[in-house]
């Protein structure tokens, strides 16, 4: 390297910033808030989404008047949190849906926040059971997050009403607009990318993961909202192989790319598919629901000025066609929100911050008192109704005699969730079974088990038509395993016709498989030579 | 300045919580040891099994009839699908508040004890007929397996707690084994005192089962996850 050479690299290096500088301004860097805006609106709706259909039920999830299930039992630690009153638990209940119905509008949006983020996981600590959950503590987080940010500075109540006091006119380009540090943003972002890294460490964990037996049996379970496509995708588990490996992929690349540029908008598709296929497969809601909301952390001003840039061009050339029916359709809810605008405007009276928290502490008393006496007439445990107290239901006595008849073994046939017939395998399983096979075709025969299975001694065998073992084939199954595969040819040795595969395990039989034998090219010498 | 130091120490610490959280969890370390530890470890769908698992919470009044404890004869609550809380009760850990909430609220005779049944059955029977048809030739067989898992006074004491359902299940296969069920006897000490003993559920040794006899190891991992949502 020549002496200019080498003073250029220096150069060149002194230019780029240190670790230290890329540090501070990847997380003191200023920003309009948008990012947080849009989260700290669409978390609050999540929010919503929890507590409004809890609310009536507070009574019997979180109160002494009910049966709380803290989740601080789980950890041996039994009196962490103290357990409120009835009355106490509707009143806390209906202040932390107030405060994420203003935090959502952005009305007195810190305090909002602060208050919803201490009372949902206060609350939340007290229901083990049908409350806490993952997506709930992804919630605590982005509302303590929300709290420390100033996400109240735009797109918000507070916002329009410091506009009206001073005087200011709409922000028209983004030097009008507040700015503000990033980190909290930052933080919302590294919290989805390290969950997403977590619940990858989870699946390493998982061994069932990868062989798409954990995700066959989440497809079929009730125990979150209906699912179909769930079970329908059990008739195909080979491609849950294929989602488990891509899924497990996508967790641990997004704390790396999600930044910028093409990893961002990969990442962050990959994440919308991936939750939206949970919802179908899996029935959820809404965990898709808080993390798809904190994908908006990742909205930076710039992307807000493109994207009003592209509405506008779009809403220009939106003069024919689909375009203009969705533009109409964007149109009407414009056309009144509009007059609302103005008319409060003109209206409503310039509040001053004091006025503004007399007015907000006021609501929040009048509502929680309100709700704490509805609460008290709905009287959901039915004590104070004309006929007194609900009575118990009784237990039909068969029913009870099932229920007490004693432990017994599980049934052989209960021990195998699938028999597959086909050609070809995949990822471990059978891939597309069939039940007509040529002559030189492989027929591989798959018994997939449920755990927990002693060792067993699994049959596969041969019948012909009439129902005459032809060919007796068995191997053990240890308990560790979840499948047994059995190889038959169709050689020519097997006429064409119809036979029978019988699974057999514990001298029973415990299902059948009809397959057809069809004449066909045989080019397998083994199957020339089977047939001499 | 003062206020960009807050929010550097503040970054610092909510990273370094994230950071602990995941280290804790890929290495087990100390990973439940406090309820704040589940605020940063993303376990979600850590669990499966292949038997669906329902908690039925019974009374048994003084008559002899049976009363169904849970949910209340008032609006049941379904915290995700359609079904009700206390099949959400994974550990089996509050149907005594449960009973005792309902008992407390409703009209019913005196009781003599309380119950809690579990059932089980496999999955597949879950899957809806057009899918069933598809999967299977022969006709759905549902079964369902109930086994007691506590027993409790009316005051909701507990008189007697098994393991679940699915755990001794699991240890009737391992004692499906002659020579380890052999071995297992001899090694087995005529009266179970132990001066060292540690009362969690995953410390305890095992021990040969037979249908009649139901002391047995619980495998947390063959726990049933009913937990929706996660």
């Amino acid at each position: 390297m020549t002496k200019l050479e080498q003073q250029h690299m220096e150069q060149l290096l002194a230019a780029q910033p240190s670790l230290w500088h890329r540090v501070r301004d990847f997380f003191f860097s200023e920003e309009v808030p948008f990012g947080v805006a849009i989260v700290r609106m669409l978390i609050c709706f999540a929010c919503l989404l929890v507590t409004v259909p809890r609310w009536i039920h507070t009574r019997e999830l979180y109160s002494l008047d009910g049966a709380p299930a803290p989740l601080a039992v789980n950890y041996g630690f039994y009196d962490l949190l103290p357990i409120p009153s009835g009355a106490v638990a509707v009143a806390l209940m209906t202040v932390l849906t107030f405060c994420c119905v203003t935090a959502c509008i952005g009305w007195w949006t810190r305090t909002s926040l602060l208050i919803s983020a201490v009372l949902y996981t206060y609350l939340n600590l007290l229901d083990s059971m049908s409350t806490i959950t993952k997506y709930s503590v992804i919630t605590s987080h982005i509302l303590v997050l929300l709290s420390c940010s100033h996400c109240g500075a735009v797109w918000s109540v507070d916002a329009w009403l410091k506009r009206r006091r001073l005087n200011l006119a709409m922000p028209r380009t983004m030097a009008d607009y507040p700015m503000f540090a990033a980190w909290p943003r930052r933080l919302m972002q590294i919290l989805i990318g390290v969950v997403y890294f977590g619940a990858a460490v989870t699946k390493m964990h998982t061994p069932a993961y990868f062989s798409g037996d954990q995700l066959l049996h989440w497809a079929m379970t009730n125990v979150n909202n209906s699912n179909p496509v769930g079970e329908w995708m059990t008739l195909f588990p080979a491609m849950l192989v294929v989602f488990a490996y891509l899924a497990i992929v996508w967790e641990i690349l997004f704390l790396f790319l999600s930044w910028s540029g093409w990893g961002r908008r990969s990442m962050l598709l990959m994440g919308f598919a991936f939750h939206s296929m949970t919802t179908l497969t899996l029935g959820l809601y809404l965990f898709p629901i808080t993390c798809i909301s904190i994908y908006f952390a990742f909205t930076g001003s710039d992307d807000v000025v493109a994207w009003s840039a592209r509405g506008r061009r779009w809403k220009r050339q939106a003069r024919t066609g689909w375009k203009r029916r969705i533009a109409t359709l964007v149109a009407v809810p414009q056309a009144i929100v509009r007059p609302i605008g103005v008319w409060l405007s003109q209206v409503a009276p310039r509040l001053t911050p004091a006025a503004s928290g007399a007015l907000f502490a006021l609501s929040l008393m009048t509502v929680t008192v309100g709700a704490v006496e509805i609460e008290y007439r709905l009287d959901p445990y039915g004590e104070r109704r004309a006929g007194g107290p609900h009575e118990l239901r009784e237990i039909p006595a068969e029913t009870v005699q099932r229920m007490l008849a004693g432990d017994m073994k599980i049934r052989e046939y209960d021990k195998f969730l699938a028999f597959d017939v086909g050609t070809e395998m995949f990822g471990g399983m059978v891939l597309g079974r069939k039940d007509h096979f040529h002559h030189g075709e492989n027929i591989i025969v798959q018994c997939t088990l449920s755990p927990p299975h002693e060792d067993m001694w699994v049959e596969c065998n041969l019948h012909d038509a009439s129902d005459v073992l032809l060919d007796r084939v068995g191997q053990v199954v240890v308990r560790s395993q979840l499948r047994g595969n059995f190889l038959y040819r169709a050689c020519q040795a097997l006429e064409s016709g119809t036979y029978y595969l019988v699974l057999k395990t514990g001298g029973q039989e415990i299902t059948r498989r009809k397959i057809t034998i069809q004449p066909g090219e045989c080019a397998a010498a083994r199957c020339q030579t089977a047939a001499q | 300045m003062v206020r960009r130091c807050l929010a550097g120490v503040g970054i610092a610490a909510y990273l370094s919580a994230l950071l602990f959280g995941v280290i804790a969890h890929a290495t087990h370390f100390h990973d439940a040891s406090h309820p704040s530890m589940y605020f940063v470890v993303w376990d979600m769908f850590c669990g499966w099994s292949a038997y669906e698992s329902r908690t039925h919470i019974v009374g048994q009044g003084v008559s002899g009839k049976y009363y169904e404890l849970a949910p209340g004869p008032w609006a049941d609550y379904h915290p995700y699908g359609d079904i009700s809380r206390q099949h959400y009760d994974s550990f089996n850990s509050y149907p005594r508040e449960m009973a005792l909430n309902t008992l407390k609220h409703t009209r019913h005779e005196p009781m003599s004890r309380l119950l809690v049944v579990e059932e089980c059955w496999a999955k597949k029977y879950n899957l809806p007929n057009p899918i069933w048809e598809r999967r299977y030739t022969e006709k759905r067989q549902l079964f369902s397996y109930y086994r007691m898992r506590t027993e409790m006074t009316p005051e909701g004491v507990i008189v007697r707690n098994s393991p679940a359902w699915l755990a001794y299940q699991n240890n009737l296969t391992i004692s499906d084994n002659p020579r380890l069920l052999r071995e297992a006897q001899r090694g087995t000490p005529m009266f179970d005192v132990r001066p060292t003993r540690d009362v969690s559920w995953d410390s305890e040794s095992f021990r040969p089962a037979t249908l009649d006899q139901n002391v047995s190891l619980d495998d947390p991992a063959l726990t049933p996850v009913a937990r929706g949502q996660e």
